[in-house]
């Protein structure tokens, strides 16, 4: 009859506490291994999370993007700009979408209040665009299908653009000046908000863009300020996140149809966006993993030799325990058992720091990181696999030594 | 009735390329409760000739009877199980593990036998006050004089009622009053009815044996039942 795991157990904990300083030197390379998964996991958790969240507050996953496609040389002919007969066509292939809008943006635009000038972005677009980014004035009121009609003179501003150029004044109501026109304030946009979790370089309010942008009817864009100006851009808004990647697939080739072949847009979906980010994530993890594993590896083959070591030096104990009665497998099981307690405290250990080193990292390289207890499970999983591994050749090394020689190990 | 009883035992080494044979043709008879002395210089098999009786070593011919069982047949792996219950060795540097106390030490037998924590702690304890050591449970062996330490594993060879101890030079590391005094425990082992086989090159310890057998060039020269 073989000894009791516990057993083993009690005497792989008592070996380990007669050695404290070897075994804390044993587990160094497993601890670092171990930190490094911890927070690659903590990454990855993060990220995916934050993701989420961005895409959410972008207005969610069912939007489908027609964009400049910035990859084509324009060289070759062709303009990245559609009329309104050419949106009514696309209109007409889409008959799925929720709704479309067509942006037309001016950059580097000045508004001028008073002294103060602020320049930023100012789109025109449908009324639509509230529904199509979730997104809705706080004060005041976005312009309506009248006044898209009637090509009026209104702007609604981005809460920095307010701020700026009203200071504590209330904007609503006052007149600004956009090129030659004097547009009336109707309304402010609500402040959109995303703080990155990680904070440092990607830190701060990822969505300030949004906030200094301005707003006037596409109409007005079309015929006031940008006079002759074509459609940049088109927002789709599809029913869900599946219709949209199918919107996206559609509407390529219809695109390349109406624009005679040329590639000069490109469609991209929330969806697709999303995917690209975790992509992204997941290369960025799977060096860190790699990391990880090669650190795991190291402190395996370091505690394997340790343990080799260690058997040797106590090579005459082995004789001992067989002359009175250890089998094989009781030897075997002995410095298995040492060597998954030894790695499995590392894992505790790297656990441990991992998770206090989390913050830290995570504000030094501007990455959201989010801990779960699943981490811990995987971590501790991982450590104990190591010394399961990296335990067998010194438990076969030290089972099969021969008593007789042994004993006579000085 | 014979506890041992040894056939034409053959033992070859190689050493290198040469075979040596350390023992050639042992044909041995201890009986049940004797006290013997296995005699020799160095060189002659008595180590070898103790380690196949203690079932550490596998004869390379003949056959081994212990307590009426061939073991010289036996694999590897039922030798353990033999040693645990059937054999208790006492070794000239007592071989006691440094890092565990008195107690725990003699517990080790009990344990790989698969006894529970608390009857282990019970019959160690016993069987350390039996050789005068109650109050020395939780030392360290470093913690004990020469003697001291033999008698703890005297009381380790002991703990699981072997079928015969075993001891090898069991005084040669002991100054002459605590060497006897472990001849005493022996001598008092002896009369309570247990085997006692003792291998030494002391004449003067041999003797307190009931028998003296002596071994030279792998065979017994001297000192069979039939003399």
């Amino acid at each position: 009859m073989a000894i009791s795991l516990t057993e083993s157990v009690q005497i792989g904990v008592n070996d380990i506490l007669t050695r404290k300083v070897r075994s804390l030197i044993t587990i160094f390379g497993i601890v670092l291994g171990v930190m490094c998964i911890m927070v690659v996991l903590a990454i990855i958790n993060g990220m995916n999370k934050s993701t989420l969240t961005w895409m959410q507050e972008r207005g969610g996953t069912n939007k489908v993007e027609v964009q400049r496609n910035w990859d084509y040389d324009f060289r070759q002919g062709g303009y990245a700009a559609l009329t309104l007969a050419e949106i009514n066509q696309i209109r007409g292939e889409l008959p799925e979408a929720l709704a479309i809008g067509p942006t037309i943006a001016a950059w580097n635009t000045t508004l001028q209040y008073k002294g103060f000038s602020y320049t930023d972005q100012v789109i025109g677009v449908l009324p639509d665009h509230q529904q199509m980014e979730s997104w809705y004035p706080e004060k005041g009121r976005f312009f309506n299908e009248i006044d898209l009609r009637e090509n009026a003179n209104v702007i609604v501003l981005g809460t920095s653009v307010a701020r700026d150029l009203f200071k504590n004044e209330n904007p609503l109501g006052r007149s600004v000046m956009l090129k030659d026109q004097m547009m009336t304030v109707i309304g402010i946009m609500k402040e959109k908000v995303w703080e990155n979790p990680g904070g440092g370089a990607f830190g701060g309010n990822a969505l300030e863009y949004m906030n200094r942008q301005s707003f006037v009817p596409l109409s007005t864009m079309m015929n006031k300020i940008e006079v002759g100006s074509l459609i940049q851009s088109i927002q789709i808004l599809a029913k869900s996140p599946e219709d949209a990647l199918a919107i996206q697939k559609k509407l390529g080739p219809v695109l390349l149809r109406i624009k005679n072949g040329r590639p000069v847009f490109r469609v991209s979906s929330a969806q697709e966006t999303m995917q690209q980010m975790e992509q992204n994530s997941k290369i960025f993890s799977m060096i860190f993993i790699m990391i990880g594993m090669i650190s795991l590896l190291v402190g395996g083959i370091v505690i394997m030799n340790i343990m080799l070591a260690s058997i040797k030096e106590r090579t005459r104990e082995i004789g001992v325990r067989l002359a009175i009665g250890a089998r094989r497998t009781d030897i075997f099981v002995q410095f298995l058992v040492q060597t998954v307690l030894i790695t499995g405290l590392g894992g505790v250990f790297g656990i441990i720091l991992g998770y206090s080193i989390l913050d830290l990292v995570s504000g030094y390289l501007g990455m959201p990181m989010l801990a779960g207890p699943q981490m811990i499970l995987v971590s501790l999983l991982v450590s104990v696999g190591v010394g399961l591994i990296f335990g067998i050749a010194p438990a076969v090394k030290a089972s099969n030594l021969d008593p007789v020689i042994a004993l006579r190990d000085e | 009735m014979e506890i041992i009883k040894t056939q034409s035992l053959i033992k070859d080494y190689l050493l290198g390329k040469v075979r040596v044979r350390a023992l050639a043709g042992i044909e041995l008879s201890i009986i049940n409760g004797e006290f013997v002395a296995i005699m020799g210089p160095s060189g002659s098999g008595k180590s070898t000739l103790m380690h196949i009786i203690g079932c550490l070593d596998s004869p390379s011919e003949g056959e081994y009877y212990l307590d009426g069982d061939l073991v010289s047949k036996l694999p590897k792996s039922a030798l353990a199980g033999i040693r645990n219950r059937k054999i208790g060795f006492v070794f000239q540097s007592f071989n006691l593990l440094p890092h565990l106390n008195v107690l725990k030490n003699v517990e080790l037998p009990l344990m790989y036998s698969g006894l529970s924590a608390r009857k282990r702690k019970e019959q160690a304890s016993r069987i350390l006050d039996s050789v005068g050591l109650s109050d020395r449970l939780k030392h360290k062996p470093n913690e004990l004089s020469g003697g001291q330490r033999q008698r703890v594993a005297i009381a380790r060879a002991i703990v699981n009622n072997p079928s015969i101890l075993l001891a090898d030079e069991p005084t040669g590391n002991l100054d002459s009053q605590a060497g006897g005094d472990i001849l005493e425990i022996f001598n008092d082992l002896h009369k309570a009815g247990n085997t006692v086989i003792m291998v030494t090159h002391d004449r003067a310890v041999a003797e307190r044996a009931d028998r003296i057998i002596e071994i030279r060039d792998g065979m017994i020269h001297n000192g069979d039942l039939a003399d």
